[in-house]
């Protein structure tokens, strides 16, 4: 017989493992498991720069990677299911909740092995998301889904991303073990506040969500100062073996009262005292009827500038007071960097050709691309807004807010420039992608020169405008 | 008066055609037969030279490293001005004597980075997107149609990660395939492909159709959105897509 190109005379992993031989989901159990896992909205694979191993299956993107939108236009980057959506608790807002009557599936660490190498090769997703209802007990679930990464890291020898979703109240030897394992992990701190908890989670305290995130925060940094011992340098973001994406968590918004004030310090908190990656918010999608619930769903607007704000705490240097009063909601009419904005007309107008990095992120408009840009061409040439315009930035917020070369173009009066904001908003309104979870479009942007540049430049508040981190 | 200076549509050939042209100011630079000609132009055919070639990459690399990436890029897409869009960046930069990729209110540089950057869009984008199928021999084949030449792009990506099966990456509008047997990978010609589907590839596809189909929040649709991230002329070879009308 002729020989391929491709043949090395060698057995693909294939044929060594018997095609055909591997236990397969079927398609009853694979829509169960999905339904009862996507109302957990992260999606993400970034974050991690995981190698592969010599004879390993696939690698993660520090950048993440979308492999397909659903017609919710959300990202599909990881394979997301539950282990099993058999639970004992009994949680209001949710379909698995022990009480509920749905039809119950599990399924075995093989078949999950299988179903993500077999979809990884076709190149349907990036890794696994994998989460599980607490089946029998917290101990139990806990150890299934270390078993099922446990063996499709080494038996497997699968080196792509793996978000695992820690289960509460479980032993914390079985938490860090499953944390050499995973890329990312959360626990989910569900609902805003310890009195919606105890009304619509019985089973679950802020406590048994809030220790394993500190167990696991306070693991990582141990391992970069024990790191740092060792070698004499920085743990590589990335490239530590422990837990290289961080952690994340998700709130549930508009199945209980809380303000949007209340939530933002709830980030705020974990963002610094657990070094978060992500808070993700889910608008409250009514799948379970229950007097103690809402019947409407919440607003995908609410959600939306919860994203906003929450990314101006990450990336661009605000503090949650500066952005709203704790028993405040977000202004619905223009998004939270405007508002403040219009609060505080004393930092305006900015000069253009002289701000710094920080001032620049700080006008309405004006992103962390966009102030790259100015900053790098103004080296050059003093900025016109013609040549702002040429480098597409776009002026419409912005304007009311800066000057080029002394130059003001923005409207006459405050009054003026609030109208102006909200027409302008409600044009973009229908139109603007929402920032829920996509391929983190900032880290995406930057070229490494650009990279490079501002974190040369420019303080904290660009650094984090380029590295996602606090 | 202008100079056009016709290139075979490598990057040598564009190189050799810097090096001739680059003391011409009204050097114009093309591999494409569909510009416009004026009256008054001249013509000049350029042979690649990989001396000429050598000497054009050691002055960039000398004056700006990354500049040799975002040119190879230029070149891969299917505009007609691509070369010309080159030159100027060059000619601009050696001009400088240093990176200009900051310059963005000089309109070379706007173009050069938009071009560039489209190239860096579509590359990222089929790292998600691709779709490969496993054919009765074990290998695994996805076909693509993209809009500019990024196979080569793509072959490092997925050789890192595929390392115990060969795949074909195939280009089917340019008629060339990146193969990688597991180790090593290189581009060839390749008009087209007969393919024998390996026994589990309708129960995966199944499976991951079923897949995208459940994981939907039917409540929050937003098929603008979706679009807007995964463009329509992607769709042909994802198997989620198959039973959507665009
Ligand atoms: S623990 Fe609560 S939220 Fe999780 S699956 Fe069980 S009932 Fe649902």
């Amino acid at each position: 017989m002729e020989r391929k190109w491709y043949d090395k005379g060698e057995k693909t992993a294939r044929e060594e493992r018997g095609a055909g031989e591997g236990a397969m989901i079927d398609e009853e159990r694979l829509k169960i498991l999905t339904d009862g896992a996507k109302y957990d909205v992260s999606c993400s694979s970034s974050g991690s720069g995981r190698k592969n191993t010599r004879d390993g299956l696939g690698n993660a993107s520090m950048a993440g990677i979308c492999h397909s939108f659903t017609q919710d236009g959300r990202c599909i980057s990881l394979l997301k299911m539950l282990m099993s959506n058999d639970c004992v608790f009994d949680c209001v807002y949710c379909p698995n909740r022990r009480s509920a009557d749905v039809p119950r599936a599990s399924v075995s660490p093989e078949e999950m092995c299988e179903l993500v190498t077999g979809f990884y090769r076709r190149n349907y997703i990036e890794g696994l998301f994998l989460s599980s209802a607490v089946l029998k007990s917290p101990d139990y679930t806990m150890e299934l889904l270390l078993e099922t990464i446990r063996k499709l890291r080494t038996e497997y020898r699968f080196n792509g991303y793996i978000h695992l979703k820690g289960i509460p109240h479980a032993d914390r030897a079985l938490t860090e073990r499953a944390a050499a394992y995973a890329d990312r992990m959360s626990y989910n701190v569900e609902l805003p506040s310890e009195r919606s908890l105890r009304l619509l989670a019985p089973q679950k305290t802020k406590e048994s969500v809030f220790a394993p995130m500190r167990q696991l925060a306070e693991e990582k940094r141990e391992f970069a100062l024990e790191y740092k011992r060792r070698t004499g340098k920085e743990e590589g973001r990335g490239r530590g073996k422990f837990l290289p994406a961080g952690q994340t968590t998700q709130m549930i918004v508009g199945a209980s009262p809380e303000t949007d004030g209340q939530i933002l310090r709830l980030t705020q908190f974990m963002y610094r005292k657990y070094d978060l990656k992500r808070v993700y918010y889910s608008s409250y999608v009514p799948v379970v009827r229950d007097p103690l619930l809402p019947d409407v769903q919440a607003g995908l607007l609410r959600e939306h500038r919860l994203y906003q704000a929450d990314w101006l705490l990450r990336f661009y240097g605000f503090s949650c007071e500066e952005i709203v009063a704790e028993d405040g909601n977000l202004s619905p009419e223009y998004d939270p960097k405007c508002a403040w904005a219009l609060r505080n007309p004393q930092f305006f107008p900015v000069e253009v050709n002289r701000a710094g990095v920080e001032e620049l992120l700080r006008v309405p408009g004006i992103g962390a691309k966009g102030a790259y840009k100015i900053v790098a061409a103004r080296r050059y040439a003093a900025l016109t807004f013609e040549d702002l315009a040429k480098m597409r930035i776009v002026l419409k917020r912005a304007k009311h807010f800066i000057t080029c070369g002394g130059k003001f173009c923005g409207a006459k009066t405050l009054e003026r420039a609030r109208g102006e904001l909200i027409l302008a908003e409600r044009a973009d309104g229908a139109r603007q992608l929402s920032l829920f979870d996509g391929a983190e479009p900032l880290t995406l942007a930057a070229s490494p020169e650009e990279k490079q540049f501002l974190l040369k430049s420019s303080p904290e508040a660009a650094r984090a405008a380029l590295t996602g981190q606090f | 008066m202008r100079t056009v200076y016709f290139t075979d549509g490598t990057a040598e050939g564009f190189f050799s055609a810097v090096f001739d042209a680059y003391g011409d100011k009204g050097a114009f630079l093309t591999s494409s037969d569909a510009f416009q000609a004026a009256l008054d132009d001249s013509f000049v055919r350029v042979p690649p030279s990989p001396e000429k070639a050598a000497r054009v990459v050691k002055k960039l690399e000398a004056l700006d490293r990354g500049c040799l990436w975002e040119i190879d890029c230029i070149l891969r897409t299917p505009e007609a001005d691509r070369e010309q869009a080159a030159f100027l960046y060059i000619r601009l930069l050696t001009e400088h004597k240093g990176p200009v990729r900051g310059m963005l209110s000089r309109p070379e540089v706007r173009r050069a980075r938009e071009l560039a950057e489209r190239v860096g869009q579509e590359r990222h984008r089929l790292t998600g997107f691709l779709r490969f199928r496993e054919t009765a021999d074990g290998v695994f084949y996805a076909p693509c149609t993209p809009d500019n030449d990024v196979v080569e792009l793509l072959m490092p990506h997925f050789a890192a990660r595929f390392k115990t099966f060969p795949f074909v990456i195939h280009d089917l509008k340019r008629k060339l395939a990146g193969l990688c047997d597991g180790r090593n990978w290189t581009v060839v010609p390749a008009p087209e492909a007969e393919l024998v589907l390996s026994e589990n590839e309708d129960e995966f596809e199944a499976l991951w159709k079923k897949y995208y189909r459940t994981v939907n929040i039917p409540s929050r649709r937003n098929i603008r959105q979706m679009k807007g991230y995964m463009p329509v002329r992607y769709w042909k070879f994802l198997p989620e897509k198959q039973d959507d009308s665009p």
